[in-house]
């Protein structure tokens, strides 16, 4: 091994113990200590990987699909390297790497390595990682300060599948953009999708109208959200392709439950304790990746049963006495997960209060105008009880719920919204955050659940 | 013309047609919100307010429209936009010319003029308005804050906003919409934001434009009763706009400070 490397790797992890001792999680930080010192630091690190590298791409979905896909792989006693709580720029991905050693300049010792990598950061992360697998979960309109148009979300996403020839990409077979992408590459492509009409919801925004290839209107035979549905461009021939991984007979409440089918096979019936239709992406591209890796997927079932979302994706705590006051925490920070954030909790048909908290750090996109790219007007719901709005850009928030005519409070912190909504006797309260807001109001849910 | 099966119908003496062009491909930057907003202001007043969304292969008339939306798109669906247009150039300069009240938003506000040269190749605006635009590098991409000096009755306090464009455009003597006092504006160095000629406005800003600037909003309204009933948005019952106030003023407080120089 190179000296440079171990040096790296002591950087990495003297930068994760200063982190811990500061009480953070050092999910980047170490990653920034390692590349200085070894800017290709995740290249040898990577080459130890004994079985396989999966990497997630895509705007929605990547830290559910990822850390699914680790949970699954440890539940059959692999060891996994992962950045589990999504820091996914090359820092977050060379501190997985480097902080992953159980000795003190030790090499990660693992079967897998499982990684969500942000779009912008692909083609670099990919230069040093050569995956196996991409998986690609779907591409929205995120951010359009940070990454321009979606357009040039794809050409990032093209240059980094290029680095890597011979991996397989699967893919969300459902969004004409992804299959776009994946089939200018000559790469091995594996679909996923849903060939049944499961929403009757129409929401506005979608990318997309036209086929990328020659510029024509797609014709839909119908939508499941935004882009996604099955499609055909009725000029030049592109389509859905055939799907590897179809999921039919797809059931959304009380839980989440579906068939798959492969061809050749028979159905495999999936159910898991989570809601929200963009879940059935997230299991399928798991799904897809075990049967491609030829990798255990007979306990699937069991694993999703035992599977809680973590980090503030549609994760739940339980607070107050005898644990009645139930409370949902989930990341919506664009206005295709805004939307399928709201739809899933219009699934639920109790009486509900909600907190919106909205900010505009870096992290987070300085511009909030997609809030008016969301379907705000569905929150005129009878279940819905209070809508609380804090956050940097709470003003922009309230006048966005004003202009559908909905009223709405606003609180100084993301922990007053909560506390007020519970000193009312809140049962059910759904926390929608955007990214900077995630942590706190994560780390403050979990201090009221003790 | 598709009409807009979302709007509501109100028993009205004032009504106002609202035309927005080519939603379906100029709908970067929650433009649209710009479209609930004159529609909400209105409805508010008890003005009723048609909107039609002209699409690609919609045929458009401008005859009945008072007010008109062109917004921004990524440069390939600029591109697709801007073939189509040119067919419609004489009706839209014709309804400039007559007063036409016309929003265009950044890539729209880019197709106001001559052309966009860009390291592509040359887009062929509309002529409408005397300006043109050049790629340039990096983009400007900040939160904004302007002053208009030619309409101060009209535009009493900031326009808030945010930009992010490549283009740099150039408005020669015409009028700007703003003075930048905080951030990039029409090219990062002459501190001009927009362009004001006849009814038009053109704009790189977002946020969108209109919520969080209801005097721009009521400005346009203003001008489309008034070339249309000869009647003044005085006339209509006052809107409690505090809220409004409060999101445009948080923006000018945190990001142009009054003791910035």
């Amino acid at each position: 091994m190179h000296p440079r490397t171990l040096l790296a790797v002591a950087a990495a992890k003297a930068a994760l113990t200063a982190c811990h001792l500061s009480g953070r999680p050092g999910s980047s930080l170490p990653g920034r200590a390692a590349l200085k010192i070894d800017p290709h630091i995740i290249a040898p690190l990577a080459a130890g990987i004994r079985r396989g590298i999966i990497v997630t791409c895509g705007t929605n979905g990547k830290t559910t699909t990822n850390n699914l896909l680790c949970s699954t792989l440890e539940a059959h006693g692999y060891r996994v390297v992962s950045n589990r709580l999504g820091a996914n720029m090359l820092e977050g991905v060379a501190a997985a790497f480097a902080t992953s050693g159980k000795r003190p300049l030790g090499y990660p010792d693992a079967d897998f390595a499982c990684l969500e990598v942000d779009e912008a950061s692909a083609a670099r992360v990919l230069q040093d990682l050569h995956p196996d697998c991409m998986i690609l979960t779907g591409l929205f309109r995120d951010q359009l300060d940070r990454y321009g148009e979606i357009d040039l979300t794809m050409k990032a996403l093209e240059k980094a599948i290029l680095e890597v020839p011979d991996m397989t990409l699967v893919i969300n077979g459902d969004d004409p953009l992804t299959v776009y992408l994946a089939k200018k590459s000559a790469h091995r492509i594996v679909s996923f999708g849903v060939s049944e009409k499961i929403s009757n919801e129409e929401d506005e925004i979608r990318e997309a109208r036209f086929c990328e290839n020659c510029g024509a209107p797609l014709r839909y035979d119908f939508y499941h959200f935004s882009q996604l549905g099955v499609y055909k461009c009725p000029s030049c021939g592109f389509c859905r392709p055939e799907i590897d991984y179809d999921a039919s007979e797809v059931r959304l409440s009380p839980q989440l439950s579906f068939d798959v089918k492969e061809p050749g096979t028979a159905p495999v019936k999936i159910s898991a304790p989570m809601t929200g239709f963009y879940n059935v992406y997230n299991i399928l591209a798991v799904y897809s990746v075990l049967r491609e890796m030829n990798l255990p997927a007979d306990r699937f079932n069991e694993i999703l049963r035992g599977f809680r979302p973590q980090f503030g994706r549609g994760e739940v705590f339980h607070i107050g006495d005898n644990n009645k006051q139930r409370v949902l925490l989930n990341l919506a920070k664009n206005p295709a997960g805004f939307n399928q954030n709201v739809s899933a909790m219009l699934q639920d048909r109790s009486p509900k209060d909600l907190v919106i908290v909205i900010n505009d750090n870096a992290q987070d996109g300085r511009d909030v105008s997609w809030l008016w790219d969301v379907d705000f007007d569905r929150l005129a719901d009878e279940t819905i009880r209070s809508i609380t709005v804090s956050g940097l850009r709470a003003p922009d928030m309230q006048l966005r719920l004003k202009y559908v005519e909905i009223e709405s409070e606003r609180a100084p912190s993301v922990e007053k919204a909560i506390d007020t909504r519970l000193a009312d006797g809140s049962e059910n309260l759904y926390v929608l955050v955007n990214y900077t807001a995630l942590y706190e109001a994560h780390k403050y849910l979990e201090g009221l659940q003790k | 013309m598709n009409n807009n099966p979302g709007i509501e119908l109100h028993s009205s003496d004032y009504q106002l047609n609202i035309v927005h062009l080519y939603p379906d491909l100029l709908n970067l930057y929650g433009d649209r919100g710009n479209i609930q907003c004159m529609r909400m202001r209105c409805k508010w007043r008890g003005i009723d307010a048609q909107v039609t969304e002209c699409n690609l292969d919609d045929h458009l008339s401008l005859v009945s429209a008072d007010i008109v939306l062109l917004g921004g798109g990524s440069d390939r669906e600029q591109q697709i936009v801007c073939t189509r247009l040119q067919k419609i150039r004489r009706d839209l300069r014709d309804y400039v010319e007559d007063g036409g009240s016309l929003l265009a938003v950044c890539g729209g506000y880019q197709l106001l003029g001559h052309y966009y040269d860009t390291a592509d190749g040359r887009m062929e605006g509309l002529s409408l308005v005397d300006l043109y635009t050049e790629q340039g590098s990096p983009r400007l991409i900040s939160n904004i804050v302007l002053r208009n000096e030619s309409l101060p009755d009209a535009l009493p306090y900031e326009i808030v906003g945010f930009e992010n464009h490549g283009g740099r455009t150039y408005i020669g003597s015409n009028t700007p919409f703003g003075k930048v006092l905080y951030g990039h504006g029409n090219n990062g160095k002459d501190a001009c934001e927009g362009v004001l000629y006849r009814n038009v406005i053109g704009t790189y800003l977002h946020g969108p434009l209109l919520p969080k600037n209801p005097h721009v909003c009521d400005l346009l309204l203003q001008r489309a009763l008034y070339r249309k009933y000869g009647v003044s948005l005085t006339d209509f019952p006052a809107l409690n706009d505090s809220l409004e106030r409060e999101a445009n003023k948080a923006v000018v407080t945190r990001f142009h400070s009054p003791l910035a120089p």
